[in-house]
């Protein structure tokens, strides 16, 4: 009995090895042509699985995408574990020195929105930069501050602590956001500054988008910022923002579109693609506050070159037409210009 | 001739015998390299951290542990609020949950009849079954909720005297998270009281009893004395658990970088910090800061246990010399 046993344990030890050998063997193979892998920002995850099914079929590409946040994708291409990684945020100069010869590529473009929690309001919050960044520093801290009160003359806004609430992990949302600020109150820029993830001063912190949506639903007197589709998919009420012509714009695709009107006829460099804050030509229309978010690929992929270059320009052109349903904004045609001439660079 | 008077052992025998060597060679064998395993693994864990910690450590040194600051923008790292919500709310968690605890456990052994204790000991138990990320959903979604609709007015009305009582009731704070801990480390430091009281001789309640001890009396002097270094043991385990805990104090707490004077502000904790921010770190210093977290925490809870497990052999060896 007792041999039988020891056989049997043999026996399952040696077909375990084995069939683990061969995983193993497998995994460490580079997915054959035809198949790419990349993992990244959440922010653009909507849109790339609708990219998914359509690449496949157009180009006969396999994407796999994993949302894991733009850190995550920068770290992940740095150690070229993916063929191509995901990030709200353009790489900082020693990231991209890290990176060792990545590019990389504006791929898709969409508003923030600014979801909040005020209830029995008699009408749609406007706010404008300023007056958000003093919310975000602590410095404004009831709704019924004058500074809102002066915003919306109309509203009868409640004596309510406000509880301005931020993503806890790293996000592309939070860079767009803390840039925006930046732009606009000195004070933000040297108090607190631009990042992923950055020491906001008062309120409090969830993961994900939904869980600051989470916060902001049960918790009266709470505002938040997540990218548009989320607030118009979960039909919260959000803030329009003011704009330099004195407009209160909505960050859907009209508002995010006219907030474009500034970029050079020629974009040769990633830092021309800031589109926070636009100037007062873009009209009464234009949202403030929308960012871009990128494709890293490294200028040397190997095998997987040729299939990175056709799937990254089909992302740029028909791959577009899948975003206005989300509340992403197909990308003008400067945008487009840079990333073909960037796409280029991608070689075996 | 004595070779022709020889007889060999019969086939299956010799196999019989080589295959029960064969297995206790094999098991012997699993159970060393097992052995081996957990032991190098723990080393190798250990090393990595404090490898990947090391930009970091050379960066700031041990005032790292004791500086108050957190800024990604501008690369200026600390531990100090991560320490400070890590040890409040694990305190907090730790004296409300062994009172009930150790309340729990009586009542099993000593009070209730034997049906109605089997099915409240599983209940309890499977308290502990409860993933902690679904626990810290209930909190972000339930509890959180009703802590700062009816607990905390209700606390500051009573105690608003005291600074921890202060300021705004807020769903998302020390004080909810603490009391999320409390109800992940109940399951855990009860059913090892349950087991202290059962062990304890039926011939020394008994002799208690029948000296005209009251049942009161005789749990007091001789089971809750007794049971009390196994109770510390006890205890000291579920701080561990409250140390380490991440996602359901993620949930609950409020991820602020700031030292809360009121428990009703949100803080954060060095478990909830980790699991928040180090798959988006985006710069070497704020991964190799965020690993350092990981080292102090590491350190923290291996102490905890360490001190646990010297308490649960001192008092199984005073055990067996009574």
């Amino acid at each position: 009995m007792k041999r039988v046993l020891a056989l049997g344990v043999l026996v399952v030890a040696a077909v375990a090895t084995a069939a683990f050998a061969a995983q193993t063997q497998t995994a460490s193979a580079r997915p054959s042509a035809g198949s790419l892998v990349g993992t990244g920002a959440t922010f653009p995850f909507p849109l790339i699985s609708k990219w998914i099914p359509a690449v496949d079929e157009a180009l006969g590409i396999r994407i796999t995408y994993t949302p894991t946040g733009s850190g995550t994708g920068i770290a992940q291409i740095t150690a070229r574990t993916v063929d191509f990684g995901g990030s709200d945020a353009p790489l900082s100069p020693d990231q991209l020195t890290a990176c060792k010869g990545c590019v990389v590529i504006p791929w898709a473009l969409a508003g923030l929105s600014m979801p909040y929690n005020i209830p029995g309001l008699n009408g749609r919050l406007r706010l404008d930069g300023t007056t958000l960044a003093n919310i975000y520093l602590g410095t404004i801290t009831n709704w019924n501050s004058p500074f809102i009160k002066r915003l919306n003359p109309n509203l009868n806004l409640p004596d309510l602590r406000i509880t301005p609430v931020y993503r806890s992990d790293g996000s592309g949302s939070t860079y767009a956001f803390t840039g925006y600020l930046s732009e606009i109150s000195p004070q933000w820029k040297s108090k607190v500054g631009q990042n992923t993830t950055v020491n906001f001063p008062t309120g409090t912190g969830a993961r994900g988008s939904s869980g600051v949506a989470g916060v902001v639903k049960s918790t009266a007197g709470a505002i938040t910022y997540v990218d548009a589709a989320y607030s118009i998919t979960n039909k919260f009420q959000f803030a329009l923002l003011k704009n330099r012509a004195g407009g209160f714009a909505t960050p859907g695709v009209r508002g995010v579109t006219r907030a474009l009107c500034d970029l050079p006829a020629r974009v040769t460099s990633l830092s021309q693609l800031k589109i926070v804050d636009p100037p007062r030509k873009c009209g009464r229309l234009a949202y403030p506050l929308s960012t871009f978010t990128y494709v890293i690929v490294p200028t040397s992929s190997g095998d997987k070159a040729a299939d990175l270059r056709r799937f990254v320009y089909w992302a740029v052109t028909q791959g577009q037409k899948f975003g206005p349903p989300l509340f992403f904004v197909p990308l003008p045609k400067q945008v487009q210009g840079f990333a073909y001439r960037e796409i280029k660079k991608i070689q075996s | 001739m004595t070779s022709t008077t020889y007889e060999p052992p019969a086939p299956e025998t010799d196999l019989r015998r080589r295959g029960i060597r064969l297995g206790d060679v094999l098991f012997k064998g699993i159970a060393i390299v097992a052995a081996l395993a957990a032991t190098v693994l723990l080393g190798l864990i250990a090393w990595k951290i404090l490898q990947l910690a090391r930009p970091a450590i050379q960066d700031f040194g041990l005032s790292f542990i004791w500086t108050d600051a957190w800024n990604p923008v501008t690369n200026d790292y600390g531990a100090l609020a991560f320490v400070y919500g890590t040890a409040v709310t694990s305190i907090i968690a730790l004296v409300l949950a062994t009172p009930l605890s150790v309340a729990i456990a009586l009542f099993l052994t000593e009070i209730a009849p034997r049906k109605v204790a089997a099915p409240i000991a599983t209940m309890v138990e499977l308290l502990a079954a409860i993933p902690s990320v679904v626990l810290g959903l209930w909190g972000i979604l339930v509890f959180g909720p009703w802590v700062r609709d009816y607990l905390e007015p209700w606390l500051q009305d009573v105690l608003g005297f005291l600074p921890m009582f202060s300021g705004t009731p807020s769903q998302a704070g020390i004080l909810p998270a603490a009391l999320v801990l409390t109800i992940m480390i109940i399951p855990i430091t009860s059913a090892i009281c349950r087991e202290l009281f059962i062990r304890v001789p039926q011939e020394l309640m008994d002799g208690s009893l029948a000296l005209g001890s009251t049942r009161w009396e005789a749990i007091r002097g001789v089971l809750l004395t007794y049971a009390a270094p196994g109770i510390a043991a006890a205890v000291l385990l579920g701080l561990g658990r409250a140390f380490g805990e991440a996602i359901a104090v993620n949930q609950t707490i409020g991820n602020a970088n700031i030292i809360p004077t009121s428990w009703f502000e949100p803080g954060n904790s060095l478990g909830s910090k980790i699991a928040a921010e180090y798959a988006g770190a985006t710069s070497v210093e704020q991964a190799s800061s965020i690993l350092y977290l990981a080292a102090i925490l590491m350190v923290i809870s291996l102490t905890t246990n360490v001190i646990a497990q010297v308490i649960v052999v001192r008092f199984e060896r005073a055990r067996r010399a009574v």
